[in-house]
């Protein structure tokens, strides 16, 4: 159609503009069709691919067996390991760590934070030395919190905490303080004061940031327990996956890499999906 | 112009002599305004600015940019607090009825709530009102079809044009029943023929409604359009330079912009104005 001189669209009147119109769409449509099905062959092909890959060259000994385990073997062990019962027993000890100390942390750094942004004088007082703390890796407090705390579940829970209060706490500062000063203008114009200018302007207008802050932290999250199981737990993921490199036995320790990699995507997938419903103008502006 | 302003130093009288004329005007008596800038800079916005603002007159407000016009609308809407003066904002005017005025606003840049759809965006100011809900949303969407955006309710901001979302804000100022409108700029962001279509819509809502109007713009022909009044402010740090009483009959529409009078009105304006631009522009 690109080859259609205006002035004959205009002479041809409505209808036939209407058609031209009805297929240049249809074009588009096609072509946004064909783009989303080669994303989906493209990110779930490469993936296949990669494995199968592996296998093969494995299966040839180009790549040594007992350290690269075929996939084959992998999920063997990952068989043996479901009907001991071991592996959901560790991806429950892992989840329930993570998640108690990811709720704490979440609501604990969101209101430090939003208290933080509104308050200037506790401003003053603490956001340069939450931003001092934060630079030091939660997972160096580990000696320090099993000293005070013993070996238990509360050190282990603390770490998560400590990791996702900071990344919270930064993400809804930064979201207060650099809101759009018009928009608290216009929630003022329109009546809201105090508390209201919080509930109906700041707060919905913060959660973009503060949503960015639970995908990042639940990533940080599952690294920092994964760490903290290797040296001071007798279960959960992380303990798999060491207690297998010390046994030498790869291939289990390939089905606890393999599982935290899933436990990631999908609690991620999860955040993800409770963004989008609960800030629906942000996807459709996105696009 | 018009309304003469008692002198006095002490508001309790100078709100008296505006309650002795009648009660629901609004005003400011030796206004001044500093900003304190960055740089250990000082700005001096707003210097002994007196205006009063008779209910049910459109004022519109014209200067250099720059000058403390947006000041002036905020601190007379009471978002800002003056410096030195005083000040008879809506919150000090007490109507019959015994409330205070009610005020609403329009911003250049609509200042619509980007995660609320549009009819969620009227309806906040009676919500902030506690108005109940299947009022709240009645009046809305009546007020949403008069600016003709029926069919938008669950349209969020981001996706509506320019001159929709400015249809939009006037929906939610109007929606409240104010008493006064402050308007900076209103029409600043949107095209020349959309803006002539807003221009003829404000002058029918206004001239239904007769509210009492603070305009800011800098276009001549929209002061002298809409106005009552044409208040032509200097360059920084801003006075009130001339108060022009625009006797165009009424109804108006955009037709009466190439009239002779019409003309003669805007030369006279640009004759004062012209000064105050160009002393701006060799500040900055
Ligand atoms: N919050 C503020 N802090 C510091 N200076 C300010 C502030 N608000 C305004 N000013 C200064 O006060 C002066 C008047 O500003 P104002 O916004 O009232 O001008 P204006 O007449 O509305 O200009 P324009 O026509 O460009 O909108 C300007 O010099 C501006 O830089
Ligand atoms: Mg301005």
């Amino acid at each position: 159609m690109a080859t259609t001189p205006m002035a004959a669209v205009d002479e041809n009147g409505q209808s036939e503009t209407g058609a031209v119109v009805a297929e240049a769409i249809s074009k588009l449509r096609r072509k946004e069709r064909v783009r989303r099905r080669m994303d989906l062959v493209l990110s779930v092909g490469t993936p296949i691919v990669l494995i199968i890959l592996w296998q093969v060259s494995a299966d040839a000994h180009f790549i040594d067996p007992r350290i690269f385990t075929p996939p084959t073997q992998i999920i063997r062990a990952a068989r043996q390991l479901i009907s001991k019962g071991i592996l959901q027993k560790d991806i429950g000890f892992t989840l329930a760590r993570l998640l108690v100390g990811y709720v704490i942390g979440v609501i604990s750094g969101v209101i430090v934070g939003l208290i933080l942004g509104l308050v200037r004088p506790l401003r003053s007082a603490f956001s340069p030395l939450f931003a001092a703390l934060y630079a030091v890796p939660q997972i160096a407090l580990l000696p320090l919190l099993l000293v005070i705390f013993g070996i238990g579940e509360t050190p282990k829970i603390l770490t998560v905490v400590a990791v996702t209060f900071f990344v919270l706490e930064i993400n809804a500062l930064a979201a207060v303080r650099n809101f759009d000063p018009r928009l608290i203008e216009s929630g003022k114009a329109f009546g809201a004061h105090k508390f209201k200018l919080f509930r109906h302007v700041i707060l919905p207008g913060s959660l973009p940031s503060i949503f960015t802050g639970l995908r990042v932290s639940i990533a940080l999250g599952l690294v920092v327990i994964t760490a903290t199981e290797f040296v001071a737990s007798n279960n959960g993921l992380g303990f798999l996956v060491w207690n297998s490199w010390q046994l030498f036995q790869p291939d289990q320790m390939y089905v606890g890499l393999v599982t935290i990699a899933l436990v990631g995507v999908i609690l991620t997938g999860i955040i993800v999906l409770i963004e989008r419903l609960s800030l629906p103008w942000l996807v459709r502006r996105k696009r | 112009m018009g309304f003469q302003l008692a002198r006095s130093d002490n508001k309790s009288e100078f709100v008296s002599n505006l309650n002795k004329e009648t009660a629901n005007h609004i005003g400011a008596q030796k206004l001044s305004k500093v900003f304190l800038g960055g740089g250990g800079e000082n700005v001096l916005a707003l210097s002994d600015v007196n205006l009063v603002i008779e209910e049910g007159t459109f004022v519109s407000l014209i200067g250099p940019s720059g000058c403390g016009k947006s000041t002036l609308l905020r601190i007379l809407g009471g978002l800002d607090t003056p410096s030195t003066g005083q000040v008879f904002g809506c919150s000090d005017v007490i109507t019959s009825s015994g409330r205070p005025l009610k005020s609403a606003f329009l911003f250049q840049e609509y200042g619509l709530f980007p995660w609320l759809s549009a009819i969620d965006n009227v309806a906040f100011g009676l919500k902030m009102a506690k108005v109940p809900k299947a009022e709240r949303i009645e009046r809305s969407r009546a007020w949403l079809s008069r600016v003709g955006l029926s069919g938008f309710e669950k349209t969020y901001p981001e996706q509506l044009s320019g001159g929709m979302r400015q249809r939009l804000s006037l929906a939610r100022a109007f929606v409240t029943e104010p008493d006064v409108v402050f308007m900076d700029e209103p029409l600043g962001a949107v095209d020349p023929q959309t803006r002539l279509l807003l221009q003829e819509d404000l002058i029918r809502l206004w001239e239904e409604t007769r509210k009492t109007v603070l305009l800011v713009t800098h276009s001549l022909d929209e002061a002298l359009l809409l106005g009552d009044r044409v208040v032509v402010m200097t360059a920084r740090p801003g006075r009130i330079k001339l108060d022009l009483k625009v006797d165009l009959p009424r109804p108006r529409n955009v037709a009466i912009t190439s009239e002779v009078g019409f003309s003669e009105l805007r030369t006279m304006l640009w004759d004062n104005l012209r000064d105050e631009v160009e002393q701006s522009l060799e500040f900055s």
